[in-house]
């Protein structure tokens, strides 16, 4: 078997049953744990506070005022990228080909040179976030493996990708291989680390947000 | 079966005059690089074979040319005094062009397709000459039909 | 066929009123064909004019004669300008007008007359499953037969994909217990000239640039001539414009095909297949797969057969090297892997359970 057989059999097919169990694991075991019981009275109606905590996924989704001239400048970094990445895996044609395998079904995409540039940009965000992460001292002083390991591993996905689709460095099958791999790779790291956040952040939002209503102060 | 080669080519905007048999050709604006350096490239093996005698071939299929630049390149070229035809298991072409001691060569193989094209840089073409062994054993042949009449 | 070469190649020519003319323009065209520089045409016809027509033996084992079909039909040059005028093909079950004992002796005095000095073209892969029995001529097994012909061989020919690396027979699940050429015979140059089966031309014109220069081509990794399996399909492809526009055809004769984009999600293996289809064509230029509407199989690649469907894109999931993976079959690994998940996740939520337990009880 070559590499690019490999690579998109039986590593893919490891990578996604990972990928399932992990997160199945992670998101069960805090699903499952006991909620603290409040003591203190509510404040609002069970369904006032449950609304407005789910409202609070949407207002937590931008700074305060307050914030804003301080950490605006990289939640809007943040957001762009991720477009950025949502786009280039979502509405590219090979890319949709993969996903229509896996789910059976498609859908239309963007031209690839578009696609391209997007990526190109990306790249360049994401190079961006990276230099905000060393230069703040705050950031630098939270950093850790995770958030370092976890850019390079999408880092990798992100250049692989595009030497692939520009034919660059190497013989085709090859970069095609390494780019599936990188993602192999990305999928099974998901569950265990930052990447995470992508399951948590609107339940924890929420939650948060419905606990602080009931107490009477809707964020 | 047509070809997408059989479709005739009309190159619009170009100077209409030809050059005259005899005389060097100027170099016309090209539609593209490729024009230039076969005229280039000319140039060069003509300087060697009127210093040495040396001769070249260049295989025009091999060259990246456009119907347009080899249309130019026949006008540019010209044509000259001699034309040739061969008739060996096919038709071919030998035609001098209106540069002296570069003559257009097409083959044409047993179905009429264009199996090669070259330009020769020769006195003459190569291929035209009759081979020493041949002459011999045509010379043994007469000989021997002479005496057989006599 | 002759068996005996000695006489010049020059004189064969002679003998069928093929004029110098004639040859030199023969070999021109050919040298055009294999884009060799312009002079070496004439230089072929002087050089092959004095030589002895080299032996050639063609020997077919485990094979369906596609590539000895494709073979006859080259054009450029074509199968009797080489067999009257060029070489002496001294074996080939097909052609001959021989059969029986008289052609094994047939070939046995071609490779003693010429022991060390024939090529050898083989097509077909080499069965050695049940002692060799799957294929077998005259009581000898195609393995036997195959090193025997090897020894006396200056240069081994593998024309085809069954015969350079196992092609069909040697596919899963490998019935006959197949090899292509180079896992049976050592020691021996060996060009691969791949395909299923591979261009007529490109099988002449290895053949043919061999016997002039007495020298192997450039060979790839995989030994197959550099000048005709240097580039893919891909890099070649007269619909990139449309690849790298992101138009791709969505299915056979839908809006996209009918307007000649890009079969990669059609499953086109013209990305990773290095072969010359898409300059030399097939029929003397007239088309190839991709200008006729369906993708590259991928045929002069190794274990071609094995690497997926023909028809999913490149990029697509490929699980079980069957065909196409199928949502089912990914429903069932993912409902699989989150049910053993879950069972981690309520462990895991259980202990976290105790921990909190055990902090509210301080």
């Amino acid at each position: 078997m070559d590499l690019l057989g490999f690579a998109r059999g039986p590593a893919l097919e490891v990578s996604v049953g990972i990928f399932c169990a992990g997160v199945v694991w992670r998101i069960a075991a805090f699903a499952l744990l006991k909620i603290r019981r409040e003591q203190s009275r509510p404040r609002q109606s069970v369904l006032r506070y449950v609304s407005e905590g789910l409202l609070a996924t949407a207002s937590r989704s931008w700074p305060h005022p307050e914030f804003t001239k301080r950490t605006g400048a990289g939640e809007a970094l943040g957001y762009s990228y991720h477009m950025g990445l949502f786009v280039v895996i979502l509405l590219y044609g090979p890319h949709i080909a993969l996903l229509g395998s896996l789910v059976g079904f498609t859908w239309p995409g963007l031209p690839s040179p578009l696609i391209t540039g997007l990526a190109v940009v990306t790249l360049t965000l994401f190079c961006g976030v990276l230099f905000r992460r060393l230069t703040s001292p705050v950031m630098r002083m939270l950093s850790n493996f995770d958030d370092y390991f976890t850019w390079f591993i999408t880092m990798l996905v992100l250049v692989t990708g595009l030497a692939a689709s520009a034919h660059l460095g190497a013989r085709y099958e090859t970069l095609l291989a390494i780019h599936i791999l990188s993602v192999d790779g990305l999928l099974v790291w998901f569950p265990f680390g930052k990447l995470m956040h992508a399951f948590y952040i609107m339940p924890s939002r929420a939650i948060n947000g419905a606990i602080l209503a009931r107490k009477g102060a809707p964020s | 079966m047509s070809r997408l080669s059989d479709i005739p080519v009309r190159v619009e905007g170009l100077p209409q005059s030809a050059p005259q048999s005899g005389t060097s050709s100027t170099t016309p604006a090209g539609l593209g690089g490729g024009l230039a350096a076969i005229l280039s490239e000319l140039a060069t093996l003509l300087g060697r074979l009127a210093a040495s005698e040396e001769t070249a071939m260049i295989d025009l299929r091999s060259l990246p040319m456009s119907p347009a630049d080899r249309i130019l390149l026949q006008r540019a070229l010209g044509d000259g005094e001699v034309h040739a035809t061969l008739k060996a298991q096919g038709l071919s072409t030998a035609r001098e062009t209106g540069v002296a001691g570069v003559w257009w060569i097409e083959h044409r193989d047993a179905h009429d397709e264009l199996c090669a094209e070259l330009l020769e840089v020769a006195r003459f073409p190569q291929i035209l000459a009759s081979a020493p062994d041949e002459i011999q054993d045509a010379a043994v042949a007469l000989q021997a039909r002479n005496s057989a009449a006599a | 066929m002759s068996t005996t070469p000695q006489v010049t190649v020059g004189e064969m020519l002679r003998r069928n009123g093929v004029s110098r003319r004639a040859f030199i323009k023969f070999c021109t065209a050919s040298a055009s064909a294999m884009a060799l520089p312009a002079w070496m045409g004439a230089a072929m016809a002087e050089q092959l004019r004095h030589a002895p027509r080299p032996s050639v033996v063609y020997l077919s084992f485990q094979e369906c004669t596609g590539c000895f079909e494709s073979f006859t039909r080259s054009f450029a040059p074509t199968i009797e300008n080489l067999m009257f005028d060029v070489i002496s093909l001294d074996y080939d079950d097909t052609l001959m007008a021989a059969s029986g004992s008289a052609a094994e002796a047939a070939l046995a005095t071609a490779m003693k007359d010429n022991y060390g000095k024939y090529v050898l073209i083989v097509d077909g892969s080499i069965p050695t499953g049940a002692g060799g029995a799957c294929c077998t001529a005259g009581g000898r097994s195609a393995d036997m037969t195959l090193r025997a012909a090897a020894e006396g061989a200056a240069v081994i020919l593998a024309v085809g994909t069954c015969a350079s690396f196992g092609g069909i027979p040697f596919a899963n699940p490998n019935p006959t217990n197949a090899w292509p050429v180079s896992g049976i015979v050592a020691g021996k140059p060996i060009i691969n000239v791949s395909g299923c089966p591979p261009i007529p031309e490109v099988i002449t014109g290895t053949l043919l640039q061999y016997v002039t220069t007495g020298k192997l081509p450039d060979l790839d990794e995989n030994l197959r001539p550099k000048a005709y399996f240097g580039n893919t399909i891909h890099d070649r492809c007269y619909r990139r414009p449309f690849y790298d526009a992101g138009k791709f055809a969505k299915s056979f004769d839908d809006e996209g095909a009918r307007s000649g984009w890009c079969l990669y999600e059609l499953g086109c293996k013209g990305p990773t297949t290095y072969n010359a289809c898409a300059t030399m064509k097939w029929n003397d230029g007239t088309s190839f797969p991709i200008e006729s509407g369906h993708g590259c199989l991928g045929c002069s690649e190794p274990d071609f057969w094995d690497k997926g469907s023909f028809y999913a894109a490149q990029s697509s999931a490929d699980w079980n090297s069957a065909g196409e993976t199928s949502p089912r079959e990914v429903l069932e690994l993912a409902g699989g892997t989150a049910a053993a998940g879950a069972v981690l996740g309520v462990g895991a939520a259980g202990m976290g359970r105790l921990r909190q337990h055990h902090s509210e009880k301080e």
